[in-house]
């Protein structure tokens, strides 16, 4: 008789095919945890480095869950001696956990008020027919408004309104397969260059405001708008450009698209009073981002915005409950503790240092050479994992990098953005990559330009216009 | 009976869908046709969630729908499910959410009880194997295709019998060959091979192969009851025993023009793992239609 069934060597099999990175991962932390500390690197960091060689391994393969990797940080930096379980708990709930938090949430809240019809409107009056203007047009809001409220929300609110164009233009697929690049992409685009244009954009900004607390920078919402925001608008017409070359619409004019989108829209009525009150609280909830973040924190106003819209019956509990992912807020707070430990056992610094010391005296000659190495570096990263992850791990060791701070924490911030490359560095490119309109190669095609614009324009921009803040 | 279909897109899977739903139909099976898109970034599935439910407000498909929309006028012309009214399609109202990544459309067939259609996102072999597993499917068909090693993971890993519809030309009349030796799935592959045959109303063709020229009780055993099942079943066959390289044989016989069906190994599957078996090699090494019985 066979000790194990057929069934169930089958399944074993079955796990370990799918597992093997969990396999591998958990060998070479043991292994990792046995060698002998390098020079410089305190215990405590070398357990920390272990962590997130461990977790960045997992996240990569995507062999387990996100919240479970989430949980094994937090579990390792117990059972690896980091801290007591209530000090791994207190640094993994903060403001920017919160924020994050809220603003997945609000931005559920968004979506149900139906805005995305009135943006349609609003976007064809202004542009009119033409393909080019449109493009323009959605680049331009799309960037505006992820300035405010987040990527992932404009991206959902946008995508109707592009799919449509397309579907009224043509409803074969192959026939508009270029005019449905350059629309989806100026929304994926758009989004993600006006995310970092104020600190309630993304999660990496609360995240990386949290950092610069811990080197004693604080900077408030308006100034970080005075920092960025002029970075944003000079994108605009620039990545408008590189899309319209990337790609070559079939359709110079969109006549009957936007005629029969007007139609569609013109159907849904007026502005009702629950629309106005929607309105209402996203200002109150921005002017307390504005006035007083800085006091109560980004994530407390947007949490009580996330209360307002509650209460209001303008969203309900079961539409935030299914379509916040709470896996996602484990592990974003996780990887804030990971970065937290990180700066704390004096990993960041020596990793810092041995960056240093491998580009030698060019980063002190020209500090843009430091500046073009975190790009590059934050820039691959946030292309394989999210951006708030990314900074989330890197921000510490970036902010060891250079003399400035708030200079280098930006600059982490602002690459972390440039998820150009492939359909899931970002939310708002997946989101439109799930369309089925554009294909994974279309991102190449079209990213490699606007990353290495994007990234001439920070490293100019940076060391230019930034040198009046100092 | 229970089978699944599984479809990629419009443009290649047509000729898996036709002949899965007439084996189907061959069977009076209950057929479950799944696309299975693709897996969505674990950072973003409830962003993607959101953004398809806002999507669905404005009476935009989402990703996939077109698909099952063009298996369902395909089933409508066919004339394998009811319709009361021909024009209407599925509608985004009759997709139900039933997972974060499952979606369905319940149909009534003609020839059995229900027809579903389903929407999955996700890896290929974990998406089927679910629905294998929720569903009771005997049966899984799905079209050929280049993936390294994705015929070793279905005969591996999915717990149904496999039918991979390779290169399947509509227009030409293909004839049944079964392959017979002594493992214990022979029999039943000879019972669905002569479903097969009858629906098809095409001859069978059988050989028993041996890599020694020799063929135990075993092989000759199995041989005698598949003949005798046949004569029983009033199909008309003819029988050979050959010598050779068993996926090497059963290429040359088949050529283009067999559905092959034939049992699957039983072996220990650590041992199908490293070394693969007789039907994995036949299904890499063939160029046709071929069902792995289990």
């Amino acid at each position: 008789m066979p000790l194990l069934s057929n069934k169930v060597i089958t399944e074993v099999l079955y796990w370990v095919t799918r597992k093997k990175w969990l396999i591998l991962a958990f060998a070479l932390s043991i292994i990792l945890f046995y060698v002998p500390s390098p020079e410089g690197l305190t215990p405590e960091g070398h357990r920390t480095l272990i962590i997130a060689v461990t977790a960045l391994i997992l996240i990569v393969g995507e062999v387990i869950s996100l919240p479970a990797v989430g949980i094994l940080i937090l579990v390792m930096e117990v059972l690896l001696g980091l801290d007591t379980s209530d000090g791994v708990a207190s640094s993994f709930m903060n403001d920017a956990v919160f924020f994050i938090m809220g603003s997945l949430m609000l931005a559920v809240a968004f979506v149900k008020q139906g805005w995305d019809s009135r943006i349609a409107l609003g976007i064809i009056r202004l542009t009119g027919n033409k393909t080019r203007n449109i493009v323009f047009g959605f680049t331009a809001i799309s960037a505006l408004l992820s300035s405010f409220i987040g990527e992932h929300t404009v991206a959902a609110l946008m995508l109707p309104l592009a799919m449509t164009l397309i579907r009224n233009t043509s409803k074969d697929h192959e026939r508009v397969r270029e005019l449905a690049a350059v629309l989806l992409f100026s929304i994926a685009y758009g989004s993600l260059i006006g995310s970092i244009g104020t600190p309630s954009g993304g999660g990496r900004n609360a995240i990386l405001i949290t950092y610069l607390q811990l080197f004693d920078v604080s900077i408030s919402y308006i100034g970080w708008m005075k920092m960025v925001y002029p970075l944003v608008l000079l994108q605009i017409p620039i990545l408008t450009i590189l899309i319209l070359t990337s790609f070559k619409p079939e359709y110079k004019q969109l006549d009957t698209g936007v005629r029969k989108l007007v139609v569609e829209v013109a159907k849904l009525g007026e502005m009702t009073g629950r629309a106005t009150l929607a309105i209402l609280i996203f200002l109150l909830v921005f002017a307390g981002w504005v006035f007083l973040s800085e006091s109560l924190g980004l994530g407390t106003i947007a949490l009580m915005g996330v209360f307002l819209y509650l209460v209001t019956g303008l969203v309900r509990w079961e539409d935030i409950n299914r379509n916040t992912h709470w896996g996602v807020i484990i592990l974003f707070g996780s990887t804030i503790s990971l970065g937290s430990y990180i700066k704390s056992t004096g990993a960041a610094l020596w990793l810092a240092n041995h960056l240093i010391s491998i580009t030698g005296s060019e980063m002190d000659a020209f500090p843009i050479f430091t500046d073009a190495i975190i790009v590059v570096l934050t820039a691959s990263l946030a292309n394989i994992l999210s951006s708030s992850a990314t900074v989330a791990v890197l921000s510490p060791i970036t902010l060891n990098m250079a003399a400035d701070p708030l200079h280098v924490g930006m600059v982490t911030a602002i690459a972390s953005s440039f998820g150009y490359f492939t359909a899931v560095a970002a939310p708002a490119c997946t989101i439109v990559y799930s369309s089925g309109m554009i294909r994974a190669k279309d991102f190449l095609r079209a990213g490699w330009k606007v990353g290495l614009a994007s990234t001439a324009l920070l490293l100019i921009y940076a060391n230019t216009y930034w040198l009046i803040f100092k | 009976m229970k089978f699944l279909i599984a479809i990629g897109s419009k443009e290649y899977s047509g000729p898996t869908l036709k002949l899965g739903m007439r084996v189907a139909r061959a069977f009076g099976a209950d057929v479950t046709i799944a696309y299975v898109g693709e897996k969505i970034s674990s950072f973003s599935t409830s962003e993607v969630l959101m953004a398809q439910e806002n999507l669905d407000n404005w009476e935009v498909n989402r990703r996939g729908v077109d698909v099952l929309e063009w298996a369902y006028e395909i089933l409508k012309d066919q004339k394998y499910i009811e319709v009361e009214n021909l024009d209407e399609g599925i509608g985004e109202n009759s997709l139900v959410q039933t997972d974060d990544d499952r979606c369905e459309v319940f149909l009534k067939g003609t020839q059995s009880d229900e027809v579903k259609l389903i929407l999955r996102n996700g890896e290929i072999i974990s998406q089927l194997r679910g629905e294998v597993s929720r569903s009771e499917i005997d049966v899984t068909i799905i079209g050929g295709s280049q993936k390294r090693r994705m015929a070793h993971n279905l005969i591996q890993y999915i717990d149904s019998s496999i039918f991979v519809v390779n290169k399947y030309d509509l227009n030409q009349k293909y004839k049944i060959l079964i392959a017979v030796d002594d493992s214990p799935n022979t029999r039943k592959a000879v019972k669905y091979g002569t479903r097969v045959s009858q629906s098809f109303n095409v001859p069978v063709e059988m050989i028993t192969v041996s890599k020694k020229d020799e063929f135990g009780d075993g092989y000759t055993s199995a041989a005698n009851w598949a003949k005798k099942f046949l004569r029983r079943s009033n199909i008309s066959f003819g029988h050979q025993f050959l010598v050779g390289e068993p996926a090497q044989v059963i290429y040359e016989v088949a050529g283009d023009n067999h559905i092959i069906v034939m049992g699957s190994s039983t072996q220990n599957p650590l041992l199908k793992f490293f070394k693969g078996s007789k039907p994995l090699n036949v299904m890499e090494t063939c160029k046709c239609p071929i069902l792995i019985v289990k």
